[in-house]
């Protein structure tokens, strides 16, 4: 893994670096085959009497940034960052064979499931808590120490959480937008519930490899697989309010992700 | 990368929200009062029936070229992420004719339209390169030698120079025999108006056009949008608002009651119908689409035209600097006011001798009349409910091109792209076998 990380990584830096004139670069091929797309459905079902939201319910068109001057230098260096590199390693990972990729992402995807569980137990969701746990359990054993997601085809699928959502289950808004360094779009309390994550992975140490030299592996691996499997590309269109545009759907998907947690109690 | 994935989503949350899959632009019927009918907004938004879906090869290759244009001007910090074109290839092994692929208005290289027409060339056997339209900000602050786009001959021009700088520089395992061009929406005039430059100078580069939707007078269409926008949405901002905070309480209402896991693609398609509702509904996520893409043309034709519409030329804003002031006011600006005060101002003091009425005619279809009507190289598809035409515009395009223009019963704007009919006619055209071919 290491060698082969560095083999990538150093043609990335020379190429990421390089302001050259012209520069042509594989991309994964493009598919158009349909996906067929998982029809999942919520295992708790929204309270009836809770009213609908309504127009005045919407928050203002332009978000709050009291951060806003740092957060748009951390933007651009975000920017800068995953053009030379991340995207390119990514775009490296993403043409390996997709049982390789799939594998990986259920790996890292199960070991997260031990988070889950425990979260859910802090937001008093037992059902889908015990659901994690029995994944976790699940997944470990019969599915390869995790490479398999056996659990999903035995109708407990994946629905991950996390101590931002915990936080906000016990009434802790999301505070000011927030654009962590390398992490990309978030909000304070999400910047939060991400250390939050980290340390509960780090303290319990199921399986034993968020310690010592294994966790630089296993935390640069989970970078990578969250990277490739993210679609987003810095400036694709080249706008110049990006930032912004960014920053709006990041901030009121997270209102309409807190407001249906909010009505699953 | 912590939040980048539900990132991914988000984007495509707007994407829908906003209905971006109908690309563009998209206009009123010119008469000024009502909508356009309810299936050609239908067609728009939505494009083809997935049964009346062309078949696309299961995968594709795809290569990103980045370039930097020897004629590029310096680049303001607050656009330092465009210094270069971006535009994708998809090579065939061995020699083959080469399409490229020139998008609608404000539309990057590499659109949803754009993929879908790059799938049906690649599996046809072209070579196929994408680039962005003229008056994308990608391609603005590249490669425009003026950075006021919208004006259709200088666009041409740069769309021109642009092609004959990358065409040399791709690898010489890209065998290409010909070059034809591919656009849709205002790409399609910008592809016939590059052929006519081709033409004139002597070089016969480009063989053969097809326009897929071409507006006749810019001008005219453009004012279709606005009163587009107007109807469906409303002049002030306080309008805007409105439409927003409905949009916004449909989504979470559809959202809360789906029982859906996540607020992702998957579930936006499912919910569309819940949330575009009316035509007056798929009429502003249309007229609000367009929008988007003349808040980025508008911002960066201000900057560098100097016209101080919205940006203060003695204050240039740097990177760190809050656009949410410049955001709010551009979402009110038509683009009759972008014609109005920035390109028009521009061009008239860089055209010595020009006037109003000069510049409109020029950003018209007829000022290549003679070259469409003679030259059996350029070809159309158009269809009887496009927004961005009048009838009067229409029978110019029929009566200039004649057999080779295909006229659609349905499909308003771009609403064909992609559908069996519309992807074999485009085969033959590019053949240069149409109308003359057996399906």
């Amino acid at each position: 893994m290491k060698n082969w990380l560095l083999a990538s990584i150093v043609p990335v830096l020379l190429l990421g670096c390089a302001s050259a004139d012209f520069s042509i670069r594989t991309l994964p091929p493009e598919t158009h085959q349909p996906e067929p797309a998982p029809l999942q459905d919520a295992d708790v079902v929204p309270e009836p009497d809770r009213a609908p939201v309504t127009p005045a319910d919407a928050p203002p068109l332009t978000v709050a940034d009291p951060w806003l001057r740092i957060n748009r230098s951390t933007y651009r260096f975000n920017a800068k960052f995953d053009e030379a590199i991340s995207f390119p390693i990514a775009n490296t990972y993403r043409r390996l064979p997709s049982p390789v990729r799939s594998g990986t992402r259920h790996f890292l995807s199960n070991l997260s499931e031990v988070n889950s569980a425990l979260n859910y137990a802090a937001q008093l969701r037992f059902g889908p808590s015990l659901r994690s746990a029995g994944r976790f359990v699940i997944n470990s054993t019969l599915g390869v120490a995790g490479l398999f997601d056996v659990a999903a085809r035995m109708n407990l699928q994946q629905s991950p959480t996390g101590f931002s959502t915990t936080l906000a289950t016990w009434g802790v808004p999301q505070g000011p937008y927030l654009v962590l360094p390398l992490l990309g779009p978030s909000t304070l309390r999400d910047g939060v519930g991400l250390i939050g994550d980290f340390g509960t992975l780090y303290t319990i140490n199921v399986p034993a490899l968020y310690r010592g030299t294994e966790s630089w592996a296993l935390n640069g691996l989970t970078a990578l697989d969250r990277r490739a499997n993210t679609d987003f590309r810095y400036y694709a269109t080249g706008s110049p309010f990006e930032y912004e545009n960014v920053r709006f759907l990041y901030v009121n998907r997270g209102l309409i992700e807190d407001e249906r947690s909010d009505r699953m109690h | 990368m912590g939040s980048c994935s539900r990132f991914a989503l988000l984007v495509a949350t707007s994407v829908l929200l906003l209905g971006r899959p109908a690309s563009a632009q998209n206009l009123g019927d010119g008469s000024g009062a009502g909508l356009p009918s309810s299936a050609a907004l239908r067609a728009t938004v939505y494009g083809p029936a997935p049964t009346d879906l062309a078949p696309l090869p299961a995968s594709v290759p795809l290569e990103e070229i980045n370039v930097r244009m020897p004629w590029a001007r310096p680049v303001p910090s607050v656009l330092w992420f465009d210094r270069r074109l971006r535009a994708w290839l998809s090579a065939q092994p061995g020699p083959a004719p080469l399409v490229i692929v020139i998008s609608g208005i404000g539309s990057g290289g590499n659109s949803a339209k754009q993929s879908i027409l790059r799938g049906a060339l690649y599996g046809a056997g072209y070579h196929v390169l994408t680039l962005p339209s003229p008056t994308a900000p990608g391609f603005i602050v590249s490669s425009s030698s003026t950075g006021v786009a919208g004006d259709l001959t200088q666009d041409g021009e740069d769309l021109y120079a642009a092609i004959r700088h990358i065409l040399p520089l791709l690898p010489a395992r890209v065998q290409i025999t010909t070059v034809d061009l591919v656009g849709y929406s205002l790409g399609g005039a910008n592809a016939a108006m590059v052929k006519a430059l081709d033409t004139t100078a002597g070089r016969d580069l480009i063989r053969r056009v097809v326009m897929i939707n071409p507006p006749v007078s810019l001008l005219a269409s453009i004012r279709r949008l606005d009163q587009l926008f107007v109807a469906s949405i409303g002049p002030r901002d306080a309008d805007i608002e409105n439409l927003y905070r409905r949009l916004y309480a449909r989504l979470a209402n559809a959202y809360y009651e789906s029982g859906a896991v996540q607020l992702d693609e998957g579930f936006l398609l499912r919910a569309a119908g819940d949330i575009l509702r009316t035509d007056a509904d798929l009429a502003a996520a249309i007229a609000l689409d367009f929008r988007l893409s003349l808040i980025d043309l508008f911002f960066v034709g201000d900057l560098y035209a100097k016209t101080g519409v919205v940006v203060d030329p003695q204050h240039l804003q740097d990177v760190e600097n809050s656009l949410d002031g410049i955001y709010a006011i551009l979402r009110t600006r038509s683009y009759s006011e972008y014609f109005a005060r920035v390109l028009a101002p521009y061009y008239l003091q860089h055209r010595p001798g020009s006037n109003l009425e000069q510049l409109a005619a020029a950003n018209d279809l007829a000022v290549i009349g003679e070259q469409l009507r003679t030259d059996s190289d350029y070809y159309a598809q158009t269809s009887v409910d496009d927004l961005i035409l009048n009838d009067a515009e229409r029978a110019w395009l029929q009566n200039t091109l004649g057999s080779r223009l295909a006229v659609y019963s349905h499909g308003g704007h771009l609403g064909n792209i992609g559908e069996r009919r519309q992807i074999s006619d485009l085969l033959a055209m590019l053949a240069g076998r149409w109308p003359d071919h057996t399906p």
